[in-house]
């Protein structure tokens, strides 16, 4: 099984942040993770022998980084005296793997995917939640795994410029494949994570029978006919930032991006210039992993776990860098005008589909291939 | 014997410059050679993958088509070019060299990004001529292969201008001159006899821009769309995307057999000598 | 004289597809100063907002001196090496001699992310990721192609009695280098380092395999901003550096006069 995490994703989060607060930019893209790759295992100093009363988090830099500081570590350390500190370096599946192996774990606890959270745990390098600590009601519902638990949720959304398409919005997938009716350029993602469910639902697919669609060739083949069909229209997004760029110079007038982009996106432009609909969407989830044997304990990450399924603090997520809340009793705390942007409101959830990792596992990367050749041929 | 003692010396100077070049540049790319082979397990499984890849197969036909249409475009814009400075002279003369030695000096990034701002659905050229009413919708010039093509035609263009331009240079107006006094038009002159000389200058200047093109990597990256997806830019892709370093590895080594090829055809027809190793 | 058809089309020509090379790059001048926090041209007046962030961002500013350095090291580098191998291999002119000139130009033929994927690996085991000394090593590998052949070309004007004659009278091979030979190449020597230069100033490919964080350099903050996001910083840097390509084009051309 390969990991499906889409580390991509989780960078842009922190990017994101970054572009926020003007504070720099973040890491290439790739080649944390290709170090991680390659098992170049992070310098071990003094903190091999961290005090038990502190914790280490590890997510992916930035100023995503400063938040987590900020939101969760900052706030526990204030209720229970305990410093958590955050550590930005990327906890690849290969790392965390590296460090369990090598017997010298300093992280406690690791912003992961579910691909690598089902990997790590088949290779046993995490330990199992404990879900009489961590609320499993406290988080969306397929978010719960053995060995990993969601932190927060993304989406894949459609996006659209109703200046340019003359106020005449798509609603669904099937009207983004409708060139007639609006015309103009369509962004989709460079890889086909999030984007073939898109194509499939174009097809008529109800939403809870995507993945079941896509579950065989055929459905996978007539995904990539509907990009080989569309392809004129289509300028390909590689990074987060790129799709943000597309929408910011009017290159395109619909898109399938990030509602993390699109959080930042619905401050950049005018008011009739952006809509996001979630109708369609894909959902997600940031998984919480912990490397067996870290040095903090089982039982105080798990605290700390918990700390972090607060609605308030998920909020703050919210509004500092558009990260939805994973724990369903949190959407009513969200402000009004963010509502709409939340990919985990109850109105949202209702029409979109929870991201399938094992789907991934087994055919993204035969569905890789044929989408770039859908693409460029 | 001291003409064995001298070539030692001799050996000396060269010695430092040629095994860093051998230890750090020729020994990582060979390295690539073995990844293909090994990673992730030994066997030509990358090389199979590849052979079986529509999108690999694409992605190279895009590759030569737009390495062929850059030169081409290049060849003739450039002709005119260096036809014109070693024909014409005048005081403008050294401001047409200098300023076709220019863009050499601009970094590639720059001179791509100025596309970017040219080219785009809003960009200054979309702007002008919608301004000017010679359009109601913005044309589609970037994101696709023509603004990759202009953009690669202005990036190689001084590569194809100053082979010919050396070449040009060398040829005695005495030849065009007798076969006008024998009565041949201008044009006439211009294609039996001043044209078959300049065919070196062409062929080297053709041989660099398409060698050049086939392994291009930033224009394409930054103004195809992700659709323009060239080898090198497909390589990058595997590795960043999936880090499939065998996948990438087995790319690279077709796209060098396939620089080495191209090399080896243009020997027949070009002085490689003269047009790599003592060009001016 | 009245001029035909055949040269209005050529001179017409050639101007029309030298306007097309030149222009393009003067683009970035209108935009640099722009009052919106967008590429685009001024919409109600000209700012300074952008050169104002290029010489006060500490990012844009140590790249930018990261990479002069960075360029001057390695132009150093590149024509001592280059210039002691382009001498030598004057002086041997034999086969062995020219097979290594055609070893030393291999950098220009390999496709740069070819040789970047070589880089990046065999510097993981060297232990230079993202280190400037990385940077410099690989910069000065793809720098030597330039030197040693325009070194190489200074020196097919050198009359090959006189260094002989400079051995008779009893000068050393050293000896004989240094004051005879080096003088005569020093043109192409000086063209060489400024070609060294260039090549290490813009190289972009290359850095974005072998840096990931801690060296950062000019073309990579341009190349991460226009990947990122397009703000018209670039086109205040990219100003600058043509601008300064522009003085030195016309310093030269002068001098030329």
């Amino acid at each position: 099984m390969t990991d499906t995490t889409d580390f991509e994703a989780k960078r842009d989060i922190a990017e994101i942040a970054v572009e926020r607060y003007k504070q720099g930019r973040l890491t290439r893209r790739g080649f944390v993770a290709a170090m991680g790759a390659l098992g170049v295992l992070p310098a071990l100093g003094s903190k091999a022998h961290a005090q038990a009363k502190e914790i280490i988090v590890v997510n992916w830099g930035g100023a995503a980084k400063d938040v987590l500081q900020e939101v969760l570590c900052d706030t526990y350390t204030a209720e229970t005296g305990i410093p958590v500190i955050v550590d930005g370096s990327g906890p690849s599946a290969g790392k965390i793997r590296a460090m369990v192996e090598s017997g010298a774990v300093v992280w406690d606890l690791c912003d992961s995917g579910a691909g690598s959270a089902i990997i790590l745990e088949q290779q046993g390098m995490t330990q199992p939640i404990d879900y009489s600590i961590v609320d499993k009601s406290k988080v969306l519902e397929g978010t719960a795994y053995k060995n990993g638990v969601g932190n927060y949720v993304y989406s894949y959304v459609l996006a659209t410029n109703p200046k340019m398409l003359g106020g005449n919005v798509p609603q669904t997938w099937e009207d983004v494949w409708n060139v007639k009716d609006f015309p103009g350029m369509r962004t989709f993602r460079k890889s086909v994570r999030g984007q073939l469910e898109c194509a499939t639902m174009a097809q008529g697919v109800p939403l809870n029978e995507v993945y079941e669609a896509l579950g065989t060739q055929d459905g996978i083949n007539a995904a990539i006919a509907k990009f080989r069909e569309l392809r004129e229209n289509i300028i390909v997004w590689g990074s987060g930032s790129d799709s943000q760029n597309l929408f910011l110079q009017e290159e395109v007038a619909i898109g399938n991006i990030w509602s993390t982009r699109a959080h930042l996106l619905k401050d950049q432009m005018d008011k009739d210039a952006f809509n996001v609909s979630f109708n369609g969407g894909v959902i997600a989830p940031g998984i919480w992993v912990v490397p067996k044997g870290n040095p903090a304990g089982t039982e105080e990450t798990m605290k700390f776990i918990a700390h972090g399924q607060k609605p308030e603090l998920q909020v703050k997520w919210l509004e500092m860098i558009g990260s939805g809340p994973v724990n369903p009793e949190a959407a009513e705390l969200v402000p009004a005008e963010l509502a709409p942007y939340n990919p985990s409101s109850p109105e949202n959830l209702a029409t979109q589909i929870l991201y399938n990792d094992e789907w991934y596992a087994k055919n993204q990367i035969a569905a890789e291939e044929l989408y770039v050749d859908a693409l460029i041929n | 014997m001291p003409r064995i003692n001298e070539k030692v010396s001799y050996w000396m100077l060269v010695a430092p410059a040629l095994a860093i070049m051998v230890i750090f540049y020729i020994v990582p790319v060979l390295g690539i050679w073995k990844i293909a082979f090994t990673e992730p397990e030994t066997g030509v499984a990358n090389f199979v993958a590849m052979a079986g890849s529509n999108a690999v197969k694409t992605s190279f036909i895009i590759t030569f088509r737009v390495a062929a249409i850059t030169t081409i475009g290049c060849l003739i814009l450039g002709y005119i070019v260096a036809y014109a400075i070693s024909n014409f002279a005048s005081k403008f003369t050294p401001l047409m060299v200098a300023l076709v030695i220019l863009p050499f000096w601009v970094s590639v990034l720059i001179r791509s990004f100025s596309w970017i701002v040219l080219l785009g659905r809003s960009g200054i050229v979309n702007d002008t001529l919608k301004g000017a009413g010679l359009i109601d919708a913005p044309l589609r010039l970037m994101h696709n292969e023509t603004g990759v093509l202009i953009a690669m035609i202005h990036v190689m263009l001084p590569f194809a201008i100053l082979p010919m331009l050396t070449n040009m240079r060398g040829i005695s107006g005495a030849y065009v001159q007798a076969a006008r006094s024998l009565g041949a038009s201008e044009w006439t002159a211009f294609r039996q006899v001043y044209f078959p000389q300049t065919m070196p200058g062409v062929m080297s200047g053709a041989l660099l821009v398409f060698v050049l093109s086939l392994g291009f990597f930033v224009t394409p990256a930054l103004l195809g769309g992700g659709r323009v997806l060239m080898i090198s830019e497909y390589i990058t892709y595997q590795i960043q995307e999936f880090l499939n370093w065998g996948l990438g590895s087995a790319l690279s080594v077709a796209l060098l057999i396939a620089t080495a090829l191209v090399l080896l055809i243009a020997a027949r027809f070009v002085n490689l000598r003269s047009a790599l190793l003592e060009r001016k | 004289m009245q001029r035909s058809a055949f040269q209005i089309f050529f001179q017409t020509g050639a101007w029309t597809v030298i306007a097309f090379l030149v222009l393009p790059l003067l683009v970035v001048l209108p935009i640099s100063f722009t009052d919106t926090s967008y590429i685009g041209l001024p919409k109600e007046g000209l700012s300074l907002q952008h050169y104002v962030n290029y010489f006060t961002d500490p990012k844009w500013l140590g790249a930018t001196w990261t990479s002069v350095w960075i360029g001057v090291v390695v132009a150093t580098c590149a024509t001592v090496l280059g210039t002691a191998f382009a001498i030598g291999c004057w002086f041997l002119s034999d086969r062995a001699s020219s097979i290594a000139r055609w070893v030393l130009i291999t950098p220009i033929l390999v496709p740069p992310v070819v040789q970047s994927l070589g880089f990046y690996r065999f510097w993981v085991v060297l232990g230079l990721i993202d280190t400037h000394v990385g940077v410099i090593l690989a910069h000065t590998l793809l720098a030597l192609p330039y030197v040693s052949i325009s070194v190489f070309a200074a020196l097919t004007n050198l009359d090959r009695n006189i260094p002989r004659a400079a051995r008779s009278l009893g000068a050393s091979v050293m000896q004989t280098v240094w004051a005879v030979v080096v003088p005569a190449a020093k043109p192409g020597i000086a063209t060489g380092f400024i070609f060294a230069f260039i090549v290490s100033f813009d190289e972009i490919v290359g850095v974005l395999f072998i840096t990931v964080r801690r060296v950062s350099t000019l073309p990579k903050m341009i190349w991460e901003g226009i990947q990122d996001n397009i703000d018209p910083t670039i086109a205040a840097v990219a100003t600058v550096l043509v601008v300064i390509t522009l003085v030195a084009t016309a310093i030269g051309v002068m001098r030329k006069k």
